[in-house]
């Protein structure tokens, strides 16, 4: 689209032309320096430099609002984030990883920057994958009717990248005040643009997108890429509807200092790319058009490079972090209830699993307005959810707190991290997937979540609660049965929790939803309406992270277990009872990440046999991971092996005969707790 | 009669040898070179007639020389003077912005009252999107494409000047 020319070379007033030179030639100053970091050995083993893309960098940085907007950069972004609020000395405390650097306290790469306290995000290395946390955040702005829109900068290798398309789908579709910003150079590191995309025109691979505005402009001038940003902004935040700016810039450098052109580039394109410094020209023209003199922009280019050796001198002084530290920020603290302080007290009405689940989060829902959920099928007229534990929801909270999303996991994830990152007090609850087998595809988002309390040093967590029906005992099949939580709890800076009854799946969710940070809600889908689940639910139930619940005390061998095979793990201990006298401890739990080590080690000592069941793969299951701390730290109280019982290490079959086969049962622990009794 | 300025830049290699076979075709009586590097507006607008030469850089882009010319007659009446335009391109490499330089710096021009000759069946070509496409389908100048098609050139230089 055209769009109007407010600034020119003569027409711009000269203080703002001052100011813009000297943020260019400081850039520029610092994005030479960088290499000499490295070779120093003084760290910034990262840096992508971004000579050539100075007119679009400028541009986003100028008319980014501080405190008002939210700014998404990407690796390449030195001057833009220095355009936008960063001092030089942060940019270097950033490159050489100093506990002071803004962004994350030395703790993300090199060439990360970030000040959340202004609004200018810390996000992943992932290429493009903070454009749907964007779309959150932008949502957010537009459900609290806030001024400010999102600005979501990457390269145009990004768009190859299915949740780019997903970012932008789901901005064109909920019309969200997000600007992208494509830096097209033609290279995602070595592999040119045509590479990737049939269009070399990448923005225009979205022109059938509805409510999008796509702006094109000169990346590598100062007054169109200024022209092109100010007009994006105003339609973004006056139309209240998403727009691309594809910028053309050229990459002047190497992709990163580990990359080396020459490889792939010849001397024509280097040299070709080099005579349109962006830099360069803008001085031309500045004198040219008798802006300035000669001597007055030499005075700027030495006021830049004072202003940079002071900075390098300050950041060069600032502590290291601590290797103590490491520990600091992994997760939030959690919502400590005070009625219920171990999840074992107190009486109430006795209830199923699904109606626990419906009417604690109706309760948390009036309890604090900003409670959002959202995810594939939760509300469309009568159906609350796959399973309809959100029934009823919309009905009560209207379609701005509950409301499905596309059938877009990585998005649903997204956009619930970029809604966090909008005001603190916000909770959100997803149904990450359909089902917990479907979640796989958020993994990327789920991973980048997990980081972000700790890679920005404690400034942002993501404050989610994960809701994915799980397991199998339904003649699901393959895709109907999974169980992830094997798989999810080599991840720091989660919490993941699988209940079995309705009382702890109510004070669970209770928790989760109070509490800052991620927390996977696994729910057994086969008992939400299993009477086996049922339980009394205390008035407003808590059930803290971490605590185990003894569900059938025993002296002669401990089952700990957790999800469904909880109630199949009480049936053999009362079968074994009935059959041989001994009393077996059944622990439930709750709580995978984290974990209760105190029960567990006091059980083993009282019992001095461990069988772990539960009904993911025995092979990588997490038994292996209680297996283990059993051995470290109780090998001495053990009078056999710590044995385990779960799912063989296939596939869930969808025959019955083969689910049967596969998935452990209540025969199956029973005997190999016989087994370990007679050990 | 005043003669008609061949605006090239003196930088280029083929861009200026295009210009000199304009140059030697139309006469030097009647025509002469000018440096588009050094180029001023006083000097640009002493011409009546002019043929430019505006290859495309990038994606569609101006060349530097005249990129960084271009505010210093942004504000001028450019009634009165007539411009052809030539520019050479690369159609298999850049498909989606064949010349689109002509075609900047031909609404550039029309904007400010210019009157433009020299327009081009596109007949011939093949590439997929170009800015140099006057709503008629026309080119606004002469696209070349010496990169590819470095044997049709002269054959279509002739074909343009001959108009």
């Amino acid at each position: 689209m055209d769009y109007a020319k407010k600034y020119s070379i003569k027409s711009t007033d000269k203080e703002l032309l001052k100011q813009w030179y000297l943020l260019m030639v400081t850039g520029r100053k610092l994005d030479d320096r960088a290499p000499n970091y490295l070779k120093q050995s003084l760290g910034w083993s990262y840096h992508a430099p971004y000579a050539g893309h100075d007119g679009i960098q400028l541009a986003i940085g100028q008319v980014f609002e501080k405190n008002e907007d939210h700014l998404f950069p990407y690796y390449r972004d030195m001057l833009t984030t220095l355009s936008a609020g960063l001092t030089p000395e942060e940019i270097i405390l950033n490159g050489i990883s100093k506990a002071s650097d803004p962004a994350s306290g030395g703790r993300h790469m090199s060439n990360h920057f970030a000040k959340p306290e202004i609004n200018i995000h810390n996000v992943s290395s992932c290429t493009g994958n903070h454009a749907s946390q964007a779309a959150g955040t932008a949502r957010a702005i537009k459900i609290y009717h806030a001024k400010g829109v999102v600005f979501s900068s990457q390269g145009e290798s990004s768009v190859s990248e299915g949740y780019v398309y997903e970012a932008i789908n789901g901005a064109s579709n909920e019309k969200l005040p997000v600007v992208f910003v494509f830096q097209d150079n033609g290279y995602g590191i070595s592999v040119p643009k045509e590479d990737q995309t049939a269009n070399p025109k990448v923005a225009d691979n979205f022109s059938g997108f509805k409510n999008l505005e796509i702006i094109h402009c000169n990346g590598k001038d100062v007054f169109d890429s200024m022209n092109a940003m100010e007009t994006a902004k105003e339609i973004a935040q006056k139309e209240q509807r998403p727009v691309i700016v594809h910028a053309n810039c050229v990459r002047i450098g190497s992709h990163s200092n580990s990359d080396r052109h020459e490889l792939y580039r010849d001397d024509y394109e280097r040299n070709y790319v080099k005579e349109y410094d962006p830099l360069a020209k803008f001085r031309r023209i500045l004198l040219r058009y008798n802006r300035f003199t000669e001597e007055e922009l030499v005075a700027l280019e030495e006021e830049a490079t004072a202003t940079v050796k002071a900075a390098h001198k300050k950041a060069m002084a600032a502590p290291h972090p601590t290797p103590e530290s490491i520990f600091d920020f992994v997760l939030p603290e959690a919502y400590k209830g005070e009625k219920y302080p171990n999840g074992t007290e107190g009486k109430g009405e006795t209830k199923r699993l699904i109606q626990a689940l419906n009417e604690t989060l109706k309760a948390e829902f009036r309890n604090n307005p900003d409670t959002y959920l959202w995810g594939q099928d939760i509300a469309n007229k009568d159906k609350g959810g796959i399973f309809n534990v959100s029934k009823g929801m919309q009905q009560e909270f209207g379609k701005e707190r509950v409301f499905n999303a596309p059938i877009a996991e990585d998005y649903i994830m997204a956009t619930a991290n970029g809604m966090s990152r909008y005001d603190k007090k916000i909770r959100v609850v997803v149904e990450g997937a359909e089902f917990a087998d479907y979640f796989w595809p958020a993994m990327e988002q789920l991973v980048d979540s997990s980081h972000d309390y700790w890679r920005s040093n404690g400034a942002f967590s993501p404050n989610i609660t994960v809701r994915l029906a799980s397991g199998g005992y339904i003649g699901g099949g393959l895709y109907h049965s999974q169980n992830i939580e094997g798989a999810l709890a080599s991840l720091p800076g989660i919490r993941i929790v699988y209940p079995s009854f309705a009382d702890d799946a109510a004070g669970l969710l209770r928790t989760s939803m109070r509490s800052e940070g991620i927390t996977i809600f696994m729910e057994p889908k086969a008992l939400y309406n299993d009477p086996k689940a049922e339980a009394g639910v205390p008035e407003d139930y808590e059930v803290p992270f971490g605590k185990a619940k003894v569900r059938r005390e025993g002296k002669d061998l401990t089952i700990i277990t957790w999800g469904n095979t909880s109630h199949m793990s009480l049936e053999a201990a009362e079968k074994i009872k009935a059959e041989t006298g001994k009393e077996v401890e059944v622990i439930d739990l709750r709580s995978l990440a984290p974990l209760d080590e105190e029960a567990i080690m006091e059980s083993v000592k009282k019992t001095s046999k461990v069988l772990v069941v539960h009904e993911d793969n025995v092979f990588g299951g997490f038994g292996g991971e209680v297996a283990a701390l059993i051995s470290d730290k109780a090998f001495q109280y053990l009078d056999g092996p710590v044995q385990r019982v779960g799912a063989t290490n296939t596939p869930v079959g969808f025959n019955r005969i083969l689910e049967k086969a596969i998935l452990p049962n209540t025969e199956k622990i029973y005997q190999a707790a016989l087994n370990l009794l007679n050990y | 009669m005043k003669k008609t300025a061949i605006i090239c830049s003196f930088n280029t290699i083929k861009s200026k040898r295009i210009a000199d076979i304009i140059l030697k075709n139309l006469g030097e009586d009647k025509a002469e070179l000018v440096n588009a590097e050094e180029l001023t507006a006083e000097k640009f607008l002493s011409y009546e007639k002019a043929i430019l030469s505006t290859p495309t850089w990038f994606y569609g882009e101006l060349p530097n020389y005249w990129d960084e010319f271009m505010p210093a007659i942004e504000d001028e009446d450019l009634s009165g003077h007539t411009y052809m335009i030539y520019g050479l391109g690369d159609q298999k490499k850049y498909p989606w912005n064949f010349v689109d330089a002509i075609g900047v710096m031909a609404e550039f021009l029309e904007e400010r009252g210019a009157t433009l000759a020299g327009f081009v069946q596109n007949e011939g070509y093949n590439f997929k999107e170009s800015k140099a496409l006057r709503p008629d389908g026309m080119f606004y100048g002469l696209p070349l494409d010496d990169d590819n098609e470095a044997e049709k050139t002269d054959e279509r230089l002739n074909k343009w000047l001959a108009q």
